[in-house]
């Protein structure tokens, strides 16, 4: 009996040890991917073996906060790569959970380290931009030096708010310092000036809710400025710039400027009923907290239902609240200034003419806004920047080099059809280094030069095959078909000497 | 209405036409098959590859494409017909015809693809 038993037992007994030798090899191999060391160092070699591959232009946002995914969203709409790199590991994750139009490397480390700026591709040639979005401006500061130094052309956004980073960034070339106070106070100060370029330029920006043609009012005297922080002050001084002077609430005796009129406590019901808000036209809740900002706004909306109401929105994840507070304009740092950045990076230049329609005054803003009006109509604007280069428009360099005039107003055509308009208006044209603002129609346009467009996203497909496509291009400027065989061309070209030559 | 596009139009269909009407029958059967048909769909389909010739559009270029691989194959049959016209006195044999015959199939399916890209590309441009 105890042969067959250990004929049946004697292979399991080495077959155990096998298994254990097994369990043994597996369990170490799991230990070691599990490892978070060796986890970091796999995730930071296919982050940065993803990035070395890309081609398209690209741009790197460090810190992926509210501002950073704002932005993050925008480019994906424009349909534009951005790399993040972000300390937090849930932000990362949250990255690659989101339903971007494309994809968005990420990666989990400290941005301000330079092997983790290489590794995002700072040196890569399609790296257009370095954006430094962190919460802690020193660090920001920190990844401006560190990637001036290891890219001396890439352009870098900063976001700061401190005038002591301001003075040490201000030298280095090609710097960008965004302040999310003062685009603030510009975007208040622009609301109450010039209401209808304020308009244009959120519809531009495509925020929630606004429609072309349709302006804040905005009262321009009798104004309570709840809160005189960091950006109370900007508030202050842009308000005071456009004479307005307004009656300041704020618990902190201390930051009482020396000029305007100044109310030292919480901004509660007594306290505004104290400040006059049954007289007042407009009100700023402007507080570093949520809460009280929402507080301050309900007593205003229950004591005077006509007062004009800003309130300012500090965290991003209280936005339904504010949505349901119906405030007459919510200003959100995060927001505001990813959208700058954002029209930044997009097209340089918009602010450019933003500026200068705040300069012409608001008629010429009413006019344009009017113009885009008919033709986009209740579309979603889109920019865009075109160079007429061989790269961008070679038949039209072709056609031109050929001495052919060409008009603005030609090129805004259906290639299919000549008598219907494209869905475009064009806002500048660059040549020479001088840009010319709002071109008319019939202004002629040369190899070498830029043009900025705002139209819809169809409007530039069509542009684009027009300026590459050299029938579409004679049909448009000439309007005859021209014959494309040799045969054909042959034939035309002998039909058009007899005409000329009728007696021979 | 242009009369590049009319000329042009007139060549392709005829090309296929003809094209088609050489390779219906049977795939083996000589009777089914005519010599002349299939000379005619040549002579066709070159002219239509040759109005293309000088476009520089690139639905041009992809016409032109597709008739060079018509006239190719359509003429490789004909050289195939050619040779084995000895086979027996009424012309090719069956197996010589198979031959034939499958390379002007392939001739008709470019010359659909043609076809097709034309109607595509006058559909799309409303004038």
């Amino acid at each position: 009996m105890s042969l067959p038993m250990n004929n049946v037992y004697g292979p399991y007994s080495v077959c155990n040890i096998g298994v254990i030798a097994w369990l043994y090899a597996i369990g170490s191999i799991i230990g070691l991917i599990r490892n978070t060391h060796f986890v970091q160092a796999l995730s930071e070699y296919r982050f940065s073996r993803i990035v070395k591959q890309i081609s398209d232009p690209f741009f790197i946002i460090c810190g992926f906060g509210d501002t950073g995914s704002l932005l993050a969203r925008g480019l994906s709409d424009h349909h534009l790569i951005g790399v993040v790199i972000d300390r937090d590991p849930e932000r990362i994750k949250a990255l690659s959970l989101r339903d971007y139009n494309i994809k968005m490397p990420g990666l989990c480390g400290d941005s301000s380290a330079p092997k983790h700026l290489v590794d995002a591709g700072i040196k890569h040639q399609q790296c257009k931009a370095v954006i430094a979005l962190t919460g802690d401006e020193e660090v920001n500061l920190k990844i401006t030096v560190m990637a001036r130094f290891m890219n001396p052309d890439v352009h870098i956004i900063c976001r700061s708010t401190s005038p002591k980073h301001e003075e040490h960034l201000s030298p280095l070339h090609n710097v960008t310092i965004i302040n999310p106070f003062e685009i603030f106070a510009q975007l208040l100060s622009m609301a109450i000036t010039a209401p209808r370029l304020h308009n244009l330029n959120s519809w531009l920006v495509r925020a929630k809710g606004v429609q072309l043609g349709k302006p804040l009012k905005a009262p321009n005297d009798k104004w309570i400025l709840c809160g005189y922080g960091r950006m109370g002050k900007w508030l202050h001084q842009y308000m005071k710039l456009n004479d307005i002077n307004p009656l300041i609430i704020d618990p902190n005796m201390d930051k009482a400027p020396d000029d305007g009129s100044f109310i030292n406590g919480y901004a509660d019901h007594g306290t505004l009923k104290k400040a006059g808000l049954a007289n007042t036209n407009g009100i700023v809740a402007g507080t570093d907290s949520d809460s009280d900002n929402l507080n301050i706004l309900m007593s205003a909306q229950v004591m005077n239902p006509t007062v004009f109401t800003i309130v300012r929105q500090n965290h991003h994840e209280n936005q339904l609240a504010f949505d349901a507070a119906h405030a007459d304009l919510i200003l959100q740092s995060s927001l505001t200034t990813a959208r700058r950045i954002l029209k930044y990076l997009i097209s340089p230049h918009i602010q450019q003419l933003i500026e200068y329609l705040y300069e012409q005054g608001e008629h010429l803003t009413n006019e344009i806004s009017g113009k885009l009006k008919t033709i986009i109509g209740n579309r979603k604007p889109h920019l865009w920047c075109i160079t007429l280069d061989r790269a961008q428009a070679l038949a039209m360099v072709d056609f031109s080099e050929q001495g052919q005039k060409i008009i603005l107003g030609n090129l805004l055509h259906h290639p299919s059809d000549r008598n219907e308009i494209l869905t475009c208006i064009p806002l500048m044209i660059f040549r020479d280094g001088q840009s010319s603002m709002l071109p008319s129609l019939d202004e002629s346009v040369c190899p070498g030069d830029r043009i900025l467009f705002c139209g819809t996203e169809q409007s530039e497909r069509l542009l684009r095959s027009t300026l590459n496509n050299a029938y579409a291009l004679h049909y448009l400027v000439t309007g005859e078909e021209q014959a494309r065989g040799y045969f054909f061309r042959w034939l035309e070209n002998k039909q058009k000497d007899r005409q000329t030559q009728p007696h021979d | 209405m242009n009369l590049e596009r009319v000329t042009f139009g007139f060549f392709i269909i005829l090309s296929l036409t003809f094209n088609f009407v050489f390779v219906i029958g049977h795939i083996d059967n000589p009777s089914h098959h005519n010599v002349w048909i299939l000379t005619i769909a040549i002579l066709v389909s070159l002219i239509a590859t040759g109005l293309k010739l000088g476009d520089r559009s690139q639905v041009g270029a992809l016409l032109l494409a597709a008739g060079l691989v018509a006239d190719l194959l359509l003429i490789t049959a004909r050289i195939f017909w050619v040779v084995f016209e000895s086979d027996t006195e009424m012309g090719p044999g069956p197996e010589s015809m198979v031959m034939i015959v499958s390379l002007a199939s392939g001739a008709l399916l470019a010359n659909i693809v043609s076809v097709v890209i034309l109607i595509g590309d006058t559909l799309m441009s409303r004038r």
